[in-house]
């Protein structure tokens, strides 16, 4: 018995460090990634402004629709009329 | 006479009148089904297993799963399918070989959203702080007589993830399946009742009352995601990575739950991946897990001792992780200026995402302005990676 209990504080040692490192670890590697996407691959946000509301419903499909056929690489950067 | 004789021999009477325990069983299976029916206690699992209990119960149907044993390993599963029934065929091809609760983790990951989670990455703190249940729970069992292995396959029910319980459980005490299944997905269901009254034993108002929104305006995160598309394809990335380099053990898990993750976050050229992952594969794991777990509770390995010992175990374990994370968070609150409200380290439980919702219902019942439920998350689906990540330990040390 006394065998089997001090198995059992080991697990709970090496279990409850494991787990707190790992996700230190995964905060860790997350903090990073961030930074390295924010300094090399930024979004790159343009705002169109839009007057009326029915303008915007249409803007937010337009860019919808780009997005799904270029697979997310183009961006609607102006939108204008052609005769 | 002798044709009476015979009739009756052949209904389920007979065998019913040789085993009345088979009725408590079908009593049991009955208030399961009603629990996810009436009740809608998760319904998509109670469901299944209910069911799968009343099969495995009809006598002579030969539905019931035979415990595994040396001479049932030495069968082909053609031969488990034509001597023992297809329930034991599917356990013994589906849930014995470990293929359905990695398969879950992937429809899990699939409908996971990682974003709360890095954009408050520090609150993946709690989802560790929030596992101490297991291994309590652990300690106790084997003082109580378990040995390690059941112990551990006990105590994982307080990372109230069902798959992962069962995985563990498949590998180091697979005798204990049903109970401990049971166990999981009943007090995940009942995830509604335990919180709040965890939640009343241990934090008072003013600690319920943080507002969390508040303390960012006071104290914002510096660091703002520019391009969260890349992030969240990225991150799963890095959470295999790390997992598997750290505890390979928790791999078929972990891996599985990120790569469920990463064809949900590539978006619409691998669409077809995504829905089958989240709702074809994951639906039909589900009715199969639900009904082979039920199908393995018959009276002669159900009723006795140690299967009440579990149900109270699992309970204990249950309220204790919620408690450690509510005092991870209490403790981290003396020695911050950003005070974090300790429902969040409630959430530290895997059960998402109904522990955060709960949470954020707590919250809004003493402010109505306090909406936590994005925070809660966060340390929510850490919970997921915290307890297969435990599993993974316990796994590799005990096998």
């Amino acid at each position: 018995m006394s065998e089997n209990l001090q198995m059992g504080l080991n697990l709970m040692f090496i279990g409850m460090t494991v787990v707190f490192l790992i996700l230190f670890l995964v905060v860790a590697g997350g903090n990073i990634m961030i930074r390295i996407v924010n300094r090399f691959y930024p979004q790159i946000t343009t705002e169109i402004k839009v007057e009326s509301d029915s303008g915007n419903n249409k803007l937010a499909v337009i860019v919808a629709a780009v997005d799904i056929v270029t697979s997310g690489k183009g961006k609607v950067e102006g939108i204008r009329r052609l005769n | 006479m002798k044709l009476l004789e015979k009739l009756f021999e052949m209904t389920a009477l007979s065998h019913i009148a040789a085993e009345p325990g088979t009725l408590i069983m079908i009593a049991i299976g009955l208030g399961l089904l009603y629990l996810g029916i009436s009740k809608q206690y998760e319904p998509l699992l109670l469901v299944p297993i209910g069911f799968g209990i009343l099969l495995a119960n009809t006598l002579g149907g030969n539905m019931a799963v035979v415990s595994a044993s040396p001479e049932i390993e030495h069968l082909t599963l053609l031969e488990i399918a034509k001597e023992h029934g297809i329930m034991s065929f599917l356990y013994y091809s589906l849930i014995k070989t470990g293929l359905l609760p990695p398969l879950i983790f992937m429809g899990v990951g699939a409908l996971t959203d990682f974003g709360p989670m890095l954009r408050n990455l520090r609150l993946a703190f709690f989802g560790a702080a929030a596992q101490i249940g297991i291994f309590i729970v652990l300690i106790t069992s084997i003082l109580v007589g378990f040995s390690p292995k059941e112990a551990a396959s006990l105590g994982i029910i307080g990372g109230a993830d069902g798959p992962t319980a069962i995985y563990t459980t498949i590998i180091l005490a697979p005798h204990l399946l049903g109970p401990i299944a049971v166990a999981a997905y009943s007090y995940m269901a009942l995830v509604p009742v335990i919180i709040p009254l965890i939640v009343k034993l241990t934090m008072n108002e003013k600690e319920i009352m943080i507002n969390m929104k508040e303390q960012e305006k006071l104290y914002p995160n510096k660091l703002k995601i520019k391009n969260m598309k890349l992030v969240k394809i990225l991150f799963p990335l890095v959470i295999g990575g790390i997992v598997a380099i750290m505890v390979p053990s928790a791999i078929p898990l972990i891996g599985m739950l990120v790569f469920g993750n990463l064809i949900k976050e590539i978006g619409t050229s691998v669409d077809r991946l995504n829905t089958a992952a989240s709702e074809t594969i994951m639906n039909v794991a589900t009715i199969f897990l639900g009904l082979c777990i039920g199908a393995t509770m018959r009276a002669d390995t159900f009723l006795n001792v140690q299967t009440m010992l579990i149900l109270l175990g699992g309970f204990v374990a249950f309220g204790i992780s919620i408690s450690g994370g509510i005092y991870a968070a209490k403790i981290y609150n003396r020695f911050s200026k950003k005070k974090i409200n300790p429902l969040i380290g409630a959430t530290g439980l895997s059960a998402v995402p109904m522990a955060a919702r709960v949470a954020n219902q707590i919250s809004l019942k003493y402010d109505p302005q306090n909406h936590i439920l994005h925070y809660a998350m966060a340390s929510n689906i850490a919970g997921v990676i915290g307890s297969a990540v435990a599993a993974g330990v316990l796994i590799s040390i005990l096998t």
